[in-house]
């Protein structure tokens, strides 16, 4: 069997809010990692929502993020006597908080490849600001796209800014490891979760630039027939028909419809329905939002998906996180691991020819 | 780091969402990638808006444009047997091949693991199929937000007594996807690199996307109670959302991580007394009292300008930012001295913004440097360096439509 890919990598990752995740990657594909809290405080941080397993229980959170890392608790002297013989040194910074001493620790260790992911970046105006997932959302572009029309912007669940920045900051490690190979320095890397956030605006960007309109939150009202998130009987499903390369996915619908007698569906077929600028109009999606509404109001979200996926329309439940756990394509694919008793998910890359760490 | 992927050349089928955002960041580092489409099957996102009025054809896509810079344009007609067989011939010289197809269309060309591997054992092979290459569902079709509400995101993502909205985007195409192959292909390649060995990646979408759920989804499978739709309302903060500040939609985020920044937001609201009233004296009683307690604040916010507001905050401590709508991101001062924008001259969409590579590295900026390439800009260069192919040959491919 090869080595994992990144065999003989050595992390020091120091505990903050938002490193846990890019060490936990880079352990996922072979890297020694270990854990270095300055204070038992900091040993317990996760930078996302406490997930308690019961009233004593364990942080399901920590579990997922520390998983496969050594643990140390060190002053700051042992930390970069550490570090100063590693690959890889994560920090996490806000505002002043102390960090190591990269210009020091770079003539120790030239080789050093050393990120520190902050809210937004170590240089520029806000770089001491404070921060919150839902404030690096809103800095970032992100928070103003989802939400109501009505009610303001509402940010993902489960602290997602975490999450891009530690993958950001393992892409740039890993970068740094590669060009490393060949120039033989490291480098230091300062990553901003704001930047982050900013890879996921979509055609927002674009919008301004090419048409001047200032995209808005769409709101829990599709923003044209056949795209969004649609009620049934037992809760909501979500659909993508008409653009995107699914035309005849959105023919297929109104045919579906049409085919179990949903009354009325037959206007579907009429011709200005092909219209991308006619679907997008208010009373085609509310015309359209009727007309699916009674046809899944009778349909489970189970029966709709099934349906709907035999017939190549791209339409998903919209799962609770039972329904994610009881899925049947991930549980064929045993995405989901008992480790000791906790139910944590699987590194969703699969390397084979490379060996990737797995619970044992 | 912007050659850290010289010398790394990669045969690029990831078409529309997810895989796009893979093979741009991997161009933008020095990786030669040769993006395969033709005008038979061009990229649906050529096809999609926004596009600069007056160019509207294959080549004035804003969306295209957003996720191929940097990369080179092959235009390779794949339904023909002789343009899978160039692409045969390429996929030996590569080190990377990259799709994000259902599985079994890269088998069908003859472009499988197997296939490649055996001209090319070392090769670096990533499929990103949307829920895994097997399983009951492996050919189920979807797109980032049907991935999202398959996720269990979307359902979590809204206010408790409206219907969910996700993040109104295709959330998981552009972070959990794009993100989780990145760090399992750059593994892979700094391992081929010292060892010479390649190896099989697969990226399930699906699995991205869960896997960032992970916290929650533990929690639930203990038997805890699944979290509702709470909004921008966490349990660790208080308070935690965005209110509505003076002007068209404009709105600042704020959060108190604890006693003291909560007392700081009503001094910096003018509102003294509401730090000394109970009902907010404490984390405990102020998440208690939350609907109460944002009444207050939205009242208090109102007029204030969203900027001011968010820096007056930040000065005393207290996490706050104006919630930045497209246009502001591209103005905002910060990101504007972080040097974050490329700009890129687009032959036929003109000037065009691009966000850099989100990290600094000894403060050098890596990202975006050349624009979106047009429908087979570079057929010709590659057909006749990389597959060593004549005038004359070139012209016959032409004019049968293989490349075309």
């Amino acid at each position: 069997m090869a080595e994992e890919p990144l065999s003989g990598v050595r992390v020091v990752e120091v505990a903050g809010a938002l490193t846990g995740y890019a060490g936990r990657l880079l352990a996922d594909l072979g890297a020694s990692v270990t854990r270095v809290a300055l204070s038992p405080a900091a040993a317990a941080a996760t930078g996302v929502p406490a997930a308690p397993l019961g009233p004593d229980g364990p942080d399901a959170a920590a579990l997922f993020f520390h998983r496969g890392k050594e643990e140390a608790l060190l002053d700051r002297e042992g930390l970069e006597a550490l570090a100063a013989s590693a690959d890889v040194l994560l920090e996490s910074a806000e505002g002043d908080a102390e960090r190591c001493d990269a210009a020091g620790l770079r003539e120790r260790n030239p080789r050093l490849v050393h990120a520190v992911v902050s809210p937004f970046g170590l240089e520029g105006p806000r770089a001491r600001d404070a921060s919150t997932d839902l404030v690096r959302l809103a800095a970032g572009g992100l928070l103003w796209l989802g939400g109501y029309p009505d009610a303001g912007p509402v940010a993902p669940f489960g602290a997602q800014s975490t999450f891009a920045g530690g993958i950001y900051a393992a892409v740039a490690v890993l970068l740094a490891l590669l060009e490393r190979e060949t120039t033989g320095r490291g480098r230091f890397l300062d990553v901003s979760v704001q930047e982050a956030i900013t890879q996921a605006l979509e055609t927002s960007l674009a919008d301004v630039e090419l048409t001047g309109r200032v995209r808005v939150r769409a709101g829990d009202v599709p923003r044209e027939a056949g795209t969004g998130v649609y009620p049934c009987a037992d809760g909501y499903v979500s659909m993508v028909a008409g653009r995107l390369g699914t035309a005849p996915a959105w023919r297929r619908l109104r045919e579906w419809l049409v085919e179990v007698g949903t009354p009325g569906a037959e206007e579907l077929l009429g011709e200005e329905w092909e219209s991308l600028a006619f679907r997008q109009r208010p009373e085609a999606v509310a015309r359209f939002g009727e007309l699916f509404g009674a046809f899944a109001a009778v349909r489970s979200k189970r029966e709709l998906y099934a349906e709907a996926q035999a017939r190549n329309i791209p339409l998903a439940p919209v799962n609770t996180l039972a329904e994610v756990l009881a899925d049947p394509q991930l549980a064929a694919r045993r995405f989901f691991r008992d480790e000791g008793g906790v139910t944590l998910p699987l590194p969703p890359f699969r390397l084979t020819g490379a060996t990737v760490a797995t619970p044992a | 780091m912007r050659d850290a992927l010289s010398g790394v050349r990669v045969l690029d089928f990831c078409w529309v969402g997810a895989g796009a955002l893979v093979t741009k960041l991997l161009a933008e580092h020095g990786a030669d990638v040769i993006k395969v489409e033709s005008r038979a099957r061009p990229d649906n996102l050529r096809l999609s808006p926004p596009f600069r009025p007056g160019a509207e054809g294959l080549d004035g896509s804003g969306y295209f444009a957003s996720r191929n810079n940097d990369k080179r344009s092959l235009a390779l007609n794949m339904t023909t047997e002789r343009g899978r067989a160039l692409a045969r011939r390429l996929a030996a010289r590569c080190d990377l091949v990259t799709s994000n197809f259902r599985p079994g269309v890269m088998e069908r060309w003859g472009l499988g693991y197997e296939d490649v591997a055996a001209d090319n054992p070392g090769v670096v092979y990533l499929s990103m199929p949307m829920q895994g290459g097997d399983g009951p569902h492996r050919d189920y079709v979807g797109f980032g937000a049907t991935i999202a509400a398959l996720a269990g995101l979307v359902h979590l993502s809204g206010l408790p007594d409206r219907p969910p909205v996700g993040t109104g985007t295709h959330y998981p195409d552009h972070i959990p996807s794009p993100g989780h192959a990145l760090v399992a292909v750059l593994a892979a390649l700094r391992r081929r690199r010292l060892t010479g060995e390649g190896c099989r990646i697969e990226v399930s979408q699906l699995e991205s996307a869960v896997a960032l759920l992970a916290p929650a989804l533990a929690a639930a499978a203990a038997g805890l109670p699944e979290p509702v739709r709470s909004g921008n309302r966490v349990p660790e903060e208080s308070p935690s959302g965005v209110f509505r500040c003076r002007g068209d939609d404009a709105w600042v985020a704020l959060a108190a991580r604890d006693d003291r920044e909560w007392r700081a937001v009503a001094e910096v609201l003018d509102a003294p007394h509401l730090a000394a009233d109970p009902r907010f004296a404490t984390h405990a009683a102020r998440k208690a009292n939350e609907d109460a307690l944002e009444r207050e604040l939205a009242a208090r916010c109102a007029g204030r300008d969203r900027h001011e507001l968010a820096r007056a905050l930040q000065e005393r401590g207290v996490p706050a930012a104006a919630v930045l709508a497209a246009d502001d991101v591209l103005a905002d001062p910060h990101l504007r001295a972080r040097r974050f924008w490329r700009t890129l001259e687009h032959p036929v969409m003109g000037t065009l913004t691009a966000p850099a590579a989100p990290f600094l590295a000894d403060g050098e900026r890596t990202g975006a440097t050349r624009p979106a390439p047009l429908l087979g800009e570079h057929t010709r260069e590659i057909a006749s360096t990389l597959l060593g192919l004549s005038e004359a040959e070139i012209a016959e491919l032409e004019e049968a439509q293989v490349l075309w």
